[in-house]
């Protein structure tokens, strides 16, 4: 279920992070773990945006960088970074490294907007949404156009 | 009632039975007086019969039924045994085969009543008829539409419960009225049970025990004895003697069983015993008829409006059911729990050992004896776990005889096939994928190996010709041999096409060795058979057989000797799930390389290294092996200087050796093989992932990909 086929009142939770110096949501439902970083194993000949492979407790996960496949400039490793791991229906999981999780907010469906179709960047292909909480935009993701084109690439 | 939840049993053996009814079939055709043989296949088919009507499907158990028919007949000594006949079976196999596969696809029969097959059937049992036999009992038509059709408007209306029709002896007429005398009421009770139960019995029982709370059967109908042994069809009938005065709570308490669709009954009273139904002997005749008919019509009115609803429940789950599934030694199993309460041991040991020495934790004496213990059971236990997987082969090759048999009729040739090793063990995976090569090899070796008779006459062969299958466990690996003593390859034959076909030039073939002729015909579209049969030879022939074998992680091998014979050897890994595997760096990553394919390792000087054609080779003991430097291949940075002395890992595929460059070479180890999932697209040189000891992750390389 996309968040646009909700009704007004339901509330969705979304785990709040930061890429680049934006701030994203990603639907909890999709989320199936937040580890910190660890050793990622270089895949050879792997998409320029996949790090590689982690060992999530004797599972293989492909991870991401979800820097690379926006298109944004790569940002440094630090204390802060995490590796959210999504579940994606019959596709397993894939890890994506973000810069910080801060938080989960709930969003009604009055609160999220249509994203802003104009402009043309691969960024803004992956939203589905703009939320509103408090002063704050969050841009919500959508998990699958990540998982969809990386299909066809 | 819904048998969803028994379609895998079902399946399973019903497989095992249409087995078991092939081998005896062929072993029929061999000795066709051997009881025994008959007896078996009697057996079979029975078991079939009935697995197939507990699950509903008519067109299966009216064919098996037939067949049961068949054998009783045999058994008896009424039908002689004779090849038509065998032929005719071996079609009802395929039948039965083909309404087992519809049940995997769809859970479901399908609608193929194979009547030609039944016909031919009843033809031998009329034969019997005729041949002065008793009166043989009629094959039962297929029941469920026979009493569909039945159900008609009016018979809905009939709503007479059966009881009021059973003729009863003296002596029951006689309880009933000791039971009236002795001031109790007696019921005529009729109790109908839905159409899909499957264990009518059981629900007959719980209804006479919900009765028997108020008082004391008096009579059954029919007796006792059938309705324990389900010889009724969906009603029953009793007497009921109770001083019970309200008779809707006697029929409710009957009508609380499940898949009891409906209770009928009254009081009967000493007018209904002397009312004369049944008391002459005239009259018995002419309501014997109706004894039947009120019985069979109220009971699939009442079930009538269940079926309705049920009949849509098959349409809905129409999807495949055939389950992945292994059936386990309970031994295995034992063993298996063994090991784990050994390792719930070694680990509660290691805790106690950590608290009991007053916070200075564990010596190192007593770390490395813990360390050593936990090896052992570990290693025990993968064992035990990679046993669990492997089922013999036994499974895959026991349809072959069938099809040698059906070859050999087809070609016109004789031949016999020969097996040993059936009882060789491999993984589950394996032994599931291996019948199609496996077929298509030893057909290959029934179409063009084996000479026609009179040529093997000519040659001073025995007439028959042989086909062997063996299979037999070599260190890691299972090998599975298929041989022929027939006319072998004609590498000249294969050169000459292979120019024809421009696979090679003319100058080319004629510095070609034995082997590598014959190693073309695993190329793609390279078929031999000089016409094209529906045997072998679409030119879908050996190469789908290699890659198939080599898609299990095995290799095939082919000797030959013209005029005498030739030998396919199939190599394949005990199992996919593990490997031992060499590990090797590569600038500072680990890479595990199968050990199987490894020829030997190598210190080689750069300047040993040569060039032909522009590639990088090496002259190894007068073998000259290409160079394949991973760190290029593998886009490993950064770009490194050679050192004086490389190392070098000699892989083999078939007889083709390829050198790896790595860096430095770590231990030989055991690796479970993980896939990398479906999100990220690598290499094809990349075969899966291995998670190491330090929770680090190895890429595993597949050296296939290199050749």
């Amino acid at each position: 279920m996309t968040e646009l086929e909700m009704n007004e009142d339901t509330a969705m939770q979304y785990i709040v992070v930061k890429i680049g110096s934006e701030q994203y949501g990603i639907n909890i439902a999709s989320v199936d773990n937040i580890i910190r970083m660890q050793k990622i194993t270089r895949v050879p000949t792997a998409q320029f945006y996949f790090k590689g492979v982690l060992n999530l407790r004797g599972v293989i996960v492909p991870v991401m960088s979800i820097h690379q496949r926006m298109e944004l400039e790569e940002s440094e490793i630090t204390d802060k970074s995490r590796v959210v791991i999504l579940r994606i229906e019959e596709n397993g999981l894939l890890g994506i490294i973000v810069d910080e999780v801060s938080e989960v907010v709930t969003l009604t469906r009055n609160e999220i907007d249509p994203p802003n179709r104009d402009s043309r960047s691969t960024k803004d292909s992956f939203i589905n949404g703009i939320g509103k909480n408090g002063g704050r935009l969050i841009s919500l993701f959508d998990i699958t156009t990540i998982v969809d084109q990386e299909e066809t690439a | 009632m819904d048998v969803s939840q028994y379609l895998e049993i079902f399946i399973d053996e019903t497989s095992e039975h249409i087995q078991a009814l092939s081998d005896n079939i062929m072993a029929l055709e061999k000795e066709p007086h051997d009881m025994d043989t008959v007896n078996e296949i009697f057996r079979a088919a029975h078991s079939l019969k009935g697995m197939a009507g507990t699950m509903g499907f008519k067109r299966m158990q009216h064919l098996t039924h037939t067949m049961e028919d068949v054998f009783q007949e045999v058994r008896s000594d009424k039908v002689q045994v004779n090849s038509a006949m065998i032929d005719i079976l071996f079609k009802c196999l395929d039948a039965i085969e083909g309404y087992l596969d519809n049940v995997k696809n769809t859970s479901n029969e399908g609608t193929d009543d194979n009547e030609a097959l039944v016909k031919s059937l009843e033809d031998y049992l009329n034969a019997a008829e005729n041949g002065g036999a008793a009166p043989e009992e009629k094959p039962a038509a297929a029941p469920a539409p026979a009493e569909e059709s039945a159900v008609s408007a009016d018979a809905a209306e009939s709503q007479e419960a059966a009881y009021l029709s059973i003729e009863l002896a003296d002596e029951e007429k006689d309880a009933i009225r000791a039971s009236l005398n002795a001031g109790q009421k007696v019921y005529g009770i009729t109790a109908y049970i839905d159409k899909e139960c499957l264990l009518k019995a059981a629900r007959a029982f719980l209804v006479f025990k919900a009765v028997e709370e108020f008082g004391q059967i008096i009579v059954f109908h029919p007796s006792s004895q059938d309705i324990e042994d389900e010889h009724f069809e969906f009603d029953f009938s009793f007497f009921l003697a109770t001083a019970e005065t309200d008779f809707d709570k006697i029929a409710n308490a009957a009508k609380a069983v499940t898949e009891i669709v409906d209770v009928l009954g009254g009081e009967v009273d000493e007018a209904f015993l002397s009312s004369g139904k049944a008391d002459e002997p005239e009259s018995a005749e002419e309501t014997a008829p109706a004894v039947a008919e009120p019985a069979s019509q109220a009971a699939p009115a009442a079930a009538e409006t269940k079926a309705s609803g049920a009949t849509n429940a098959p349409a809905t789950k129409n999807k495949p059911v055939a389950g992945r599934t292994v059936r386990v030694d309970i031994e295995k199993l034992d063993s298996l729990m063994n090991q784990v309460s050994e390792l719930i041991i070694a680990k509660n040991s290691l805790v106690s050992l950590s608290n009991s020495t007053d916070g200075k934790g564990l010596t190192q004496q007593e770390a490395t004896e813990q360390i050593e213990y936990l090896e052992r059971i570990t290693t025990t236990l993968h064992e035990s776990v990679m046993k669990v997987r492997m089922v013999p082969i036994e499974s895959t090759v026991n349809k072959f005889p069938r099809m040698i048999r059906d070859l050999s009729r087809k070609l016109d040739k004789k031949m016999e096939l020969i097996m040993t090793g059936e009882d060789t063990e491999l993984d589950r995976t394996v032994v599931d994928q291996i019948g199609d090569p496996l077929q298509h090899l030893l057909r290959n070796s029934a179409d063009h190996g084996l000479e026609s008779a009179e040529v093997r006459r000519e040659r001073g062969k025995p007439e028959t010709g042989t086909i062997r299958l063996d299979a037999y466990q070599e260190g890691n690996n299972v090998v599975i041999e298929v041989s022929d003593d027939g006319n072998g390859i004609d590498t000249e034959a294969v050169k000459a096409k292979a120019i024809e076909r421009g696979v090679v030039t003319a100058d080319q073939a004629e510095t070609m060795s034995q082997k590598e002729i014959i190693d073309m015909l695993f190329m793609p579209s390279f078929s031999m058979a000089k016409q094209i049969t529906d045997i072998s030879g679409r030119g879908v022939g050996l190469d789908v057989v290699k890659s198939n074998i080599e898609a299990l992680g095995g290799d095939v091998e082919v000797k030959s000797k013209l005029g005498e014979g030739s030998k396919f050897t199939v190599r394949l890994p005990l199992t996919l799930a593990i490997i031992q595997a060499l590990m090797v760096e590569v600038r500072d990553e680990k890479y595990a390389i199968a050990l199987a394919s490894i020829e030997t390792i190598e210190n080689i000087s750069v300047t040993d290294i040569k060039y032909v054609e522009a590639k990088e080779v090496i002259n190894l003991r007068g073998v000259v092996i290409p160079i394949i430097r991973l760190d290029q291949i593998l886009e490993c940075t950064p770009e490194k200087e050679d050192d004086d002395n490389l190392t070098v890992v000699i892989v083999r595929k078939g007889d083709k050796l390829v050198g790896l460059v790595v860096d430095s070479l770590g231990g030989q180890q055991e690796i479970v093989i993980k896939s990398l999932g479906k999100y990220i697209s690598y290499n094809k040189i990349i075969s899966g992932a291995t998670v190491l000891g330090d929770g680090g992750i190895a890429l595993i390389l597949d050296v296939n990909v290199l050749m």
